[in-house]
């Protein structure tokens, strides 16, 4: 087994407030990867210092081997990093279609834009009916569904999800739990922070628990379901 | 009050307002973009004149040739300007990219007015002219008209049905998320601006077809394209050129009435009004 993605003891934060204190996590090629911890923890810094939104006060970011810790954010999507990030972020203003467009803007993704539209309209047939559709007129739910079809449309090699089921009704987040597994069978590298805990480490295989921007606990996720502290603090039990 | 006189005025205003589109166009497009106010828009306007002006009499091109040249000049010297004076500031807030333009602003009236001083210049082209009753229409006037739509339907394809242009659209919308799908937003923010240089540069040259000029003469201009701007609402390339013709056409309609000397003011009181009434432009959502 080869890690992917891999975050070296990384701080960083929003100007002179630091957030994250040295986070090290380590992503497996193929693996179901998922990042879970309260509110504020640092969940979504983390994922924005791993693309290159915010950079790296201190550690080192790599991918595939590669430190990518100085390099912009459109270089690393180039290169296969891609993430659906919180709130979606979809370009509100352009069509369904348009967004899956720029979704493929890396130049392997660009080359087999075709093949990748039909399959994300397989797994997202409601898209596929709305493509002239301009995206800020979407429901919730359709606007979280083309931003995970956006992300897939980068044709990634690592794909994170910042909170996918935010927003979503129950139907809805079981569907997309479904996709994940899905994606996952099709041997896709993914993290997922998620608030819905209970669901995340059920389907993931490797867990990191974050607090005050230091990861706590890490593990097989299905021994840190068991963990007294994760059932307690997460789990309500 | 002779009615075909005020037919003539408003026919020949309109045909001018096509021209104001285009420049409106290109100071709307940046600010669309990139939410900065580019203040060095006339005097763009003013190098698109001397572009013209210097291709024709200094290298003997047809004017009709200079101009698609001065259409590359003016994105090439956008996209320089972009990355001198505007990549440093573009996250400042906008009274730092307003003064950064206004710089560049003045760097060119300064430098032109060495260069070329302040004596008007004209280019001579004719192209004839029809004539019926008091109505006249320029063959220059019509040809610009022309051009002028041209561009427009460029601009509009290359935003709607080009790969560029659509990553112009969704660094428009969102650029950080535009960064993550690997779009290389600092290029697609010069390439814009350097579109929008295009374009001033474009009506300056059309302009330099049909009046004389001076390096100062951008001012007029630059002052309709705000009007214009607002007129059509901010940021929206459409409604700049709907909102430029229907200036020309203002403008057109008033100078029948009014000593043209006063066309800056009804401009003025047109910008007030817009701005009191429908902030959004003619065309945006009501607030
Ligand atoms: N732009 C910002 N400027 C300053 N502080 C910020 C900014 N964004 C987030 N923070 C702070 O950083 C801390 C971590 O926030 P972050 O969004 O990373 O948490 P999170 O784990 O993703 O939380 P949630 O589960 O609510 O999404 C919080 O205390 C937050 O207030
Ligand atoms: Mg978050």
């Amino acid at each position: 087994m080869s890690t992917l993605l891999e975050i070296e003891n990384v701080q960083s934060g929003y100007g002179e407030v630091q957030i994250l204190w040295g986070v090290t996590l380590k992503m497996e090629q193929g693996r179901l990867t998922c990042l879970v911890g309260a509110n504020g923890a640092g969940k979504t810094t983390l994922l924005r210092t791993v693309m290159g939104l915010l950079p790296a006060k201190q550690g080192a970011v790599r991918f595939d081997g590669q430190n990518v810790t100085k390099t912009s954010p459109h270089e690393r999507a180039r290169a296969g990093m891609a993430m659906v990030p919180e709130g979606r972020q979809l370009f509100t203003d352009l069509s369904v279609l348009e967004n899956l467009e720029m979704g493929a803007t890396p130049n392997h993704a660009r080359a087999a834009m075709k093949q990748n539209l039909e399959w994300t309209f397989e797994l997202f047939p409601r898209l596929k009916e709305r493509t002239n559709q301009i995206a800020g007129t979407l429901s919730g739910g359709e606007q979280q569904m083309l931003a995970i079809a956006r992300g897939l449309m980068a044709q990634p090699r690592v794909l994170m999800f910042d909170e996918p089921s935010l927003g979503l009704s129950p139907l809805f987040t079981l569907n997309l739990f479904q996709i994940i597994r899905k994606l996952k069978e099709r041997g896709l590298t993914m993290l997922l922070v998620e608030q819905n805990v209970q669901m995340a480490l059920a389907i993931s295989d490797y867990a990191y628990v974050m607090n005050h921007g230091k990861i706590e606990i890490e593990g097989e996720a299905r021994k840190v379901r068991e963990l007294e502290s994760v059932r307690k603090a997460y789990l309500g039990a | 009050m002779n009615l075909e006189a005020l037919l003539a005025s408003g026919i020949d205003g309109l045909m001018l307002g096509f021209v104001y589109g285009i420049a409106a166009m290109g100071l709307t497009l940046i600010f669309g973009v990139m939410r900065v106010i580019n203040l060095a828009h006339g005097p763009i306007i003013a190098l698109g004149m001397f572009s013209v002006y210097l291709l024709t009499n200094q290298l003997g091109l047809n004017p009709y040739l200079a101009i698609p040249i001065t259409v590359l000049l003016g994105l090439a010297f956008g996209m320089v300007m972009y990355f001198v004076a505007v990549n440093r500031v573009i996250n400042e807030p906008e009274l730092t990219t307003l003064l950064a333009t206004f710089a560049v602003s003045l760097i060119i009236i300064g430098l032109g007015t060495v260069a070329f001083t302040t004596t008007p210049r004209a280019l001579d082209v004719n192209l004839g002219a029809l004539r019926s009753g008091q109505i006249t229409v320029l063959g220059t006037k019509a040809v610009a008209v022309l051009i002028a739509i041209l561009v427009a339907a460029g601009l509009y394809a290359l935003l709607y049905r080009t790969r560029v242009g659509k990553s112009i659209r969704a660094v428009a919308n969102n650029r950080s998320a535009a960064e993550i799908m690997g779009i290389n937003t600092r290029g697609i923010l010069a390439f814009s601006f350097g579109l929008g240089t295009a374009l001033a540069a474009t009506a300056g040259g059309l302009i330099a077809t049909l009046f004389a000029f001076t390096i100062l003469s951008g001012g007029t201009f630059e002052l309709k394209s705000f009007v214009i701007v607002v007129l059509g609402g901010l940021g929206n390339p459409t409604g700049a050129l709907v909102g430029g013709i229907l200036l020309g056409l203002l403008e057109g309609v008033f100078t029948i009435f009014i000593p043209v000397g006063w066309v800056p003011v009804i401009e003025y009181v047109i910008f007030v009004l817009i701005l009191l009434v429908r902030p959004n432009g003619l065309f945006g959502a009501r607030t």
